[in-house]
């Protein structure tokens, strides 16, 4: 069978001397610069891009690859450790890992991360290596219309993000929105809520909302009773999760293995959805819905196999189309083309050794990932014991320093510490966070396909109805709001569930 | 990691023996920051890379990359403008920074030609006119002829850019209204075309290069007033609509001021990377047309651009604030 | 003084949200709405600062008549004074100090937020931070930042 030859072709590139080598120093390098508070994978590829543009076009595309994965593995346990997400998807990850960590189940959650993320790996590379094609032709399919009613699917999910109020969540959510569309309309080219700052022209930097809202508004809540008070309890009593734990999380991987991989496919930002609807699925099939938020291990698991699953499958429109899902993707079709390679569906067929190789380096990738990490789970948890007031200086030179580093932009800088204000007044008025930042990064797509939409429509609003995937999704979106909106009327469930976050 | 390493303790090497030889002062004696005014990917910055690689060799100094993007290039062109003169911050720049924002932006961040010292221009980049398969037109003048009869759509990289002007070009001079589409990037404007959710595109020919080899995409013509070498079959929209002529372009500025000396020494530089034949080979791969002209030529073809289009972006009423 | 009980926190978070929504609906006022067909930039934000609105209104009212189960608690007043401004100090001065001095007092400033930490150990840490991610970001990756800049020039 073609897959077979196909496959051991890969493996024989990608488990060359050189290439094992290279693979391995980009998933080290990942994992070590994604690390750092404040830095995800856009600005870590953006920060080792040049250093890949020396190698043979394999060589660099493993290494850049494996940085990406090592980027995000590596976000997540800084969301998980210090709240301080540098992606949408590790924004989902913080919201129970970080709870966990509090209660000294640091170690618990890193591990289910990582064995999650490299069973959705896994799975996934598998996928792209058998579907590539077809599904490409399924991407394909979906239009302004179809992308118009996925981003409303993902917020109706994401009011189930927020474990208070339900109209708190939702007002979180509109704000986000609103400050999505800050920057340069698209089709009138009008500046937006930019103040007249050119440097807001293309909206506010994600890197900079996220940190601000999370990890600062965090740093602020710890700095405001330091003398009897605890960030973190010092009882840590295991690394590795028990076997009732492992037991716990086969459901939520395989459910978010699953969401994650059909997200990813979609070109036009279905995999910034994997980690946010991953979390829903599983709040809304949990026996025990109010633990999320507490620090459920379900709401680890889940979406952290979600988002590997999507980061993996987003590979698929890139490598048969030539078209970036992401701004990593587009760097990394950067670096194929200084390489002498033209992106495109040629690849497959032109240069089978690339292609091939690079995804049975994927999996190689997710294997010394998960290798390399589990052993660190031990450093990473006693970085805890490090005293708060030394630990946070630090994290704001790294976050200044990320958030600079993308686009050099002074005032990225400034939407940070606006942004950690905010975050910290939300914090004392009892909104999350999380539902705003769901809401700034959909607000632009929801935005820009609705009204693509209704351009190419001539104006017809039936065209959301009239496309069958259009309407399904719309469907299912009113089916999520039924259930989100259920508990609410019979029990009043924002008064019963209110956190007591002391 | 250890590639770079060694290859930037060559560059040491070479620039300890290139200061050596000549005065303490001689130009260059640190490393030179290339703003690219655009984020990292994009084909300017694939442009700027190959050519900051080479000069570095020519210079025996590092040119080293800087990606600030932002407001459609006006953010990085803005900063270099404002930078010291002293040959040590230059610019990439592309017929967006240098003919069309001026144009287009209403408060003007820099002017074009006060504010900055040309360098070199460096390649000339066609664009191409495409469409979906199934859209039932094979030439140019098959589609102004379908456009007259029915509602179309055009997508293009977005409101502004050199491929939306090429396409309010030719809607004047064919003398059709086809409704456009602005998306973020070329890549997502592509996905819909190759979708069939939007028939028609103009795109750079770079980027859409590999679809319309594989049949994916139509190509009717390219923008070029000639064929371009990498399509000898695709006419040029040209052939058709005699006098459509645009295309994208890079070229290297420095600041306004900086001294004549240091403006040649790039110059030079600048011409003799591009003269290596490898950096010729990728930019064929690219599509691209190498020029490397001298600095006159450049001012000379910064106020060709600026003429030329300036009717363009005022029929078409284009403005951003 | 009233005795009836109302939520605090539930009243601030409303008269917020509602404030937020009126600013984003003051900025709004200047873009063309445009019809349902050709949405004009205006049109999205105006909906999304009404129903922001509507929806800060719901949080304010339905904070009367019970009590704040979660009194407000502390401000990190000093947190604020100190933590805020780091990053707008590095943004300030990265360019004219160079990467090597504005991250030094980065890292100071930052440092000052915590009532534990005396000057002597903020000095030694900012020295650490700024030495190693002096190695790792300037060599290590190259970043394109100037180490010292013309403001420090020798």
């Amino acid at each position: 069978m073609d897959l077979i030859s196909n496959l051991a072709l890969g493996f024989s590139v990608a488990s060359s001397f050189a290439n094992l080598a290279f693979c391995l120093i980009g998933v080290l390098l990942g994992t070590l610069i994604g690390v750092l508070p404040g830095i995800g994978a856009t600005a870590t590829i953006a920060m080792l891009l040049p250093i890949t543009f020396q190698l043979e076009p394999v060589s660099s595309l493993i290494m850049l690859a494996g940085i990406y994965y090592g980027a995000q593995y590596g976000g997540s346990t800084t969301a998980i450790l210090i709240n301080m997400p540098g992606e949408s998807s590790s924004a989902v990850t913080a919201i129970d890992g970080y709870q966990m960590a509090r209660k000294g189940r640091a170690g618990t959650a890193l591990a289910v991360a990582a064995l999650g993320s490299f069973f959705a790996g896994t799975v996934s590379t598998f996928l792209v290596a058998i579907f590539a094609p077809p599904l490409t032709e399924v991407a394909l399919k979906f239009g302004a219309a179809e992308y118009f009613s996925l981003m409303v699917m993902g917020l109706v999910m994401s009011v189930a993000l927020a474990h208070g109020s339900v109209v708190k969540a939702l007002a979180m959510v509109v704000l986000g929105l609103l400050l999505g569309l800050v920057g340069t309309d698209i089709y009138t080219g009008a500046p937006r809520f930019t103040m007249g700052i050119t440097q807001y022209a293309d909206g506010l930097n994600f890197v900079a909302v996220a940190v601000g809202v999370f990890g600062i508004a965090e740093i602020l809540r710890n700095l405001e009773d330091e003398h009897d008070r605890e960030v973190m309890t010092k009882n840590i009593t295991r690394l590795f999760p028990t076997r009732q734990e492992l037991k716990q999380m086969i459901g939520p991987v395989l459910r978010g293995t699953g969401v994650g991989s059909v997200l990813g496919i979609l070109p036009g930002g279905g995999a910034i959805l994997a980690s946010f609807a991953s979390y829903t699925v599983e709040k809304k099939l949990s026996a025990h819905p109010e633990e999320f938020g507490q620090g459920a291990l379900a709401g680890v698991a889940g979406p952290e196999s979600a988002n590997n699953a999507g980061a993996q499958t987003s590979f698929i429109p890139l490598l048969t189309l030539g078209i970036p899902a992401n701004p990593v993707m587009a760097l990394m079709i950067g670096a194929m083309i200084i390489q002498g390679i033209v992106p495109g569906p040629n690849v497959v067929s032109e240069q089978p050794r690339l292609f091939w190789g690079i995804i049975a380096s994927m999996w190689i990738g997710n294997l010394m990932l998960v290798v390399l990490n589990l052993p660190l789970i031990g450093l990473w948890v006693r970085l805890l014991t490090v005293p708060y007031y030394v630990l946070f200086p630090i994290i704001m030179a790294m976050c200044s320093i990320g958030v600079y580093s993308v686009a050099s932009n002074t005032y990225d800088l400034f939407a940070v510490a606006f942004f950690g204000l905010l975050g910290y007044v939300m914090s004392k008025l009892r909104c999350e966070p999380a539902p705003l930042l769901l809401g700034f990064v959909l607000g632009p797509l929801l935005e820009e396909n609705l009204r693509r939409a209704m351009i190419l429509s001539r104006g017809d609003p039936t065209t959301f109805l009239t496309r069958p995937i259009s309407a399904t999704l719309l469907l299912l979106s009113l089916g999520v709001l039924i259930l989100v909106f259920m508990p609410q009327i019979r029990k009043r469930r924002d008064e019963v569930f209110t956190e007591s976050d002391a | 990691m250890t590639v770079s390493i060694t290859r930037r303790l060559l560059l040491g090497a070479a620039m300890a023996l290139g200061l050596a030889g000549a005065a303490a002062a001689e130009y260059p004696e640190r490393p030179i920051t290339l703003v690219i005014p655009f984020a990292a990917g994009g084909s300017t910055d694939v442009v700027g890379r190959i050519v900051a690689d080479r000069m570095s060799q020519e210079l025996g100094q590092q040119v080293i990359v800087q990606n600030v993007g932002g407001a459609g290039g006006s953010l990085g062109a803005g900063q270099v403008a404002k930078a010291d003169p002293d040959g040590y911050t230059i610019l990439m720049a592309t017929v967006a920074t240098h003919a069309l924002n001026p144009l287009i932006l209403k408060q003007k961040p820099y002017d074009p030609v006060a504010d900055f010292a040309p360098i070199s221009l460096l390649v000339l980049v066609p664009n191409v006119l495409a469409v979906n398969p199934e859209l039932p037109v094979n030439s140019v003048q098959e589609l102004i002829d379908l456009a007259k009869k029915e509602p179309l759509a055009y997508a293009s990289s977005g409101n502004g850019t050199p491929l939306h002007l090429s396409g309010e070009l030719f809607k004047a001079m064919a003398g059709i209204d086809v409704t456009h589409i602005p998306y973020k990037g070329s890549g997502p404007a592509l996905t819909d075309v190759l979708g069939n959710q939007v028939p028609i595109i103009f795109d750079n020919l770079p980027s859409a290069s590999s679809h319309i080899a594989s049949g994916k995409l139509r190509a009717l013509g390219v923008t070029t007033k000639e064929r371009a070498p990498s399509f000898p079959d695709v006419p040029a929209i040209a052939e058709t609509l005699p006098g459509y002529e645009t295309y994208t372009w890079n070229a290297l500025f420095a600041p306004a001021g900086t001294p004549p000396e240091v403006i040649e020494r790039l110059s030079a530089a600048a011409k003799a990377a591009m003269a290596d034949p490898a950096v010729a080979e990728r930019m064929k791969d690219f599509s691209a047309t190498i020029v490397a002209s001298g600095p006159e030529e450049l001012a000379e073809h910064v106020k060709a651009e600026m003429a030329k289009w300036e009717p363009v972006v005022r029929d078409a009423n284009v403005s951003l604030d | 003084m009233s005795t009836k009980p109302k939520d605090g926190t539930d009243i601030a978070a409303g008269l917020l949200l509602m404030a937020a929504a009126g600013f984003f609906g003051w900025q709004t006022r200047a873009l063309e709405i445009g019809t349902s067909l050709r949405m004009g930039p205006g049109y999205f934000p105006m909906v999304l600062s009404g129903v922001l609105f509507l929806l800060g209104l719901v949080v304010f009212l339905r904070a009367f008549g019970r009590e704040d189960d979660e009194p407000f608690g502390k401000i990190a007043w000093r947190g604020i004074l100190f933590i805020l401004p780091a990053p707008i100090f590095f943004g300030l001065t990265v360019r004219g100090l160079g990467f090597v001095p504005a991250l030094f007092l980065t890292s100071f400033i930052a440092a000052q937020a915590s009532v534990r930490m005396r000057p002597v150990p903020a000095l030694i840490l900012a020295l650490a931070v700024t030495i190693l991610s002096t190695l790792i970001f300037s060599y290590g990756l190259g970043l394109p930042f100037r180490r010292f800049g013309p403001w420090v020039q020798f």
